[in-house]
């Protein structure tokens, strides 16, 4: 049940995308999602999602998983398709009863947001799918070093991230136990109203918090014991390199940029 | 009679369905008598927790039946909800389950859940208090204020105060000082003496099964490698070494003087018995 979290998991492969500088990857990945936005019209929507499925594909990771990925937005997709539906209203009109009225403008701009918010979480998720948690830290530290100009801890904050996410399994797991003991002594936690399930969290969520603090106590006591000081003078293991791959991929969101601003300039604004 | 847990061709996996799979257990099938005290060893990972989250439908098997009391416990919802309380399931450091603000509401929980009268609940957890050596003025305290050993044996009141027919622990020594150990051990066959339940107990220290279990399964890599008395199965000490097991040094000792001509058994499982034999010996040598 816990387990089936799947946005954010690494999904173990060697394609490209895999191989990719995660330097690269992030700020590819970032000015993508930037350009998601720049699209205002169908023709260069569909490039980007072009772009998307090339990703994907390219990313060997199964559809199956890619869907995943997608559930946890399906209401936020439903909600603003409806809300757009029977909100912008103008163009010919399919539909109408009393003051609810279906328009070609409402249903271009539910089509066109959805599309989009599938795009950027597709392309997010590929990220986190062809990135291990600790590359992708790692490339932030990396890509917000020139920050330490205003005093920012930029390796402070890394590590912490870093922490964070090496957490999100060893709580899972920790859940998953917590959650079976409480079981085990007839805890119900499926029925009931809201209220009720509400407050069936409450065996579980303490003796989490409690053991979370333990952890936190303890990884703290280990990481002073081995002489942690921060990052002053820290050296890595693995060096990060700019490849041709990398390249390429610069030069092929530049010409998705390119593309995209062309195909807004040419064709009819959705948004 | 029915079996307490009957297990029949249970096969389940990890992460099912994604490239990690990996088979936990493998067509196992296992029937544990009622009032039997079974000990189930097994090498870390060997698939032994795996196995008895089982018992009481914590895990659903991805083929095979679970029958409790001769009863399929998957069959509907109240059969699931009712082999919760029949298989009374003590994980490991169940001292991690601790939640409520006093050691006596969190002993009650268990009770609470199977909507027991307060009166009744009430009676339990001073019963299962005192069979813990809990002391009553404990009961108030906040059970983050124990010593690591009381709240071990607090939890364990929590599974003990639902009465199941079946308990279960999973390493409920670990952790713990030697002689803690054998409290905790002792505890556990008072408390079976007294109301004749059946129990488990799922271990990798051989002499603590060894001490108290009447049979011996053997689990390794998700399978069945060994069942039989706790003789039987400690006899084949080499196959058990290559499942990563260890019998107990005082019975390579003994089997080893036995092997050398020497007058003593070779199946001896614990220290004091093994001190007796030899003063005996010695004893006789003497006159």
């Amino acid at each position: 049940m816990v387990r089936d979290i799947t946005f954010g998991q690494y999904y173990p492969g060697k394609s490209v995308l895999h191989r990719m500088d995660p330097r690269m990857k992030l700020a590819a990945t970032f000015g993508m999602i930037i350009v998601i936005f720049i699209c205002k019209s169908f023709p260069a929507l569909g490039l980007m999602t072009l772009f998307t499925l090339v990703a994907a594909l390219l990313s060997t990771v199964p559809l199956k998983m890619i869907l995943k990925s997608i559930k946890p937005v399906l209401i936020i997709l439903i909600f603003t398709a409806v809300l757009n539906v029977f909100y912008s209203k103008g163009g010919q009109t399919y539909f109408s009863w009393w003051k609810i009225e279906v328009t070609e403008k409402g249903v271009n701009t539910a089509v066109f947001t959805v599309i989009r918010i599938i795009a950027l979480v597709v392309l997010s998720s590929l990220l986190t799918y062809t990135t291990t948690p600790t590359m992708l830290t790692d490339a932030l530290e990396r890509l917000l070093s020139p920050l330490k100009v205003f005093h920012i801890k930029v390796h402070t904050l890394a590590m912490m991230m870093t922490l964070a996410l090496r957490f999100i399994p060893t709580l899972i797991e920790e859940i998953d136990r917590i959650m079976n003991a409480q079981k085990a002594r007839g805890a119900d936690l499926e029925t009931g109203g809201i209220l009720q399930r509400a407050k069936a969290l409450i065996p579980i969520f303490i003796p989490l918090m409690v053991s979370s603090f333990r952890r936190a106590y303890e990884l703290a006591l280990a990481m002073t014991c081995r002489c942690y000081t921060g990052g002053e003078g820290r050296t890595r293991m693995k060096q990060m390199k700019l490849a041709g791959r990398d390249i390429a991929c610069l030069v092929i969101c530049l010409i998705v940029l390119a593309g995209v601003i062309t195909l807004n300039i040419f064709f009819k604004k959705v948004i | 009679m029915s079996n307490a847990i009957e297990v029949k061709n249970l096969t389940y996996y990890y992460s099912e369905g994604t490239p990690n799979q990996v088979a936990a257990i493998k067509n196992v099938n296992l029937a544990i008598e009622k009032g039997t005290m079974v000990g189930i060893i097994g090498h870390t990972g060997s698939g032994k927790s795996t196995l008895i989250s089982h018992f009481n439908g914590l895990l659903k098997p991805a083929e095979g039946n679970v029958f409790v009391d001769g009863e399929d416990i998957w069959q509907s919802k109240e059969t699931l909800r009712g082999s919760r309380f029949k298989v009374g399931l003590c994980f490991q450091y169940p001292e991690y389950q601790l939640f409520e603000e006093t050691v006596f509401a969190d002993i009650s929980f268990g009770p609470k859940n199977m909507k027991l009268s307060p009166e009744e609940v009430r009676e339990r957890v001073l019963e299962a208090a005192e069979f813990t050596g809990l002391r009553k003025e404990m009961l108030d305290k906040s059970p983050f204020d124990l010593s690591g050993g009381e709240k071990r044996r607090a939890a364990i009141a929590g599974v003990m105060a639902m009465k199941p027919q079946t308990l279960v622990f999973d390493e409920p020594a670990a952790g713990l000082d030697p002689s803690g150990r054998k409290e905790l051990i002792k505890l556990i066959q008072n408390y079976r003496e007294k109301t004749g339940c059946t129990v488990v107990i799922v271990s990798h220290s051989m002499e603590d099964i060894a001490r108290v279990a009447e049979r011996v399964i053997v689990v390794n890599d998700g399978e069945i490698a060994a069942d039989g008395t706790v003789d039987e199965v400690y006899s084949h000490s080499d196959e058990l070494r290559k499942m990563g097991l260890n019998v107990p040094e005082i019975t390579q000792i003994f089997s080893k003087l036995h092997d050398m001509g020497y007058d003593v058994p070779g199946n001896v499982y614990s220290v004091e018995k093994g001190a007796e034999i030899i003063l005996n010996l010695i004893g006789r040598g003497c006159r």
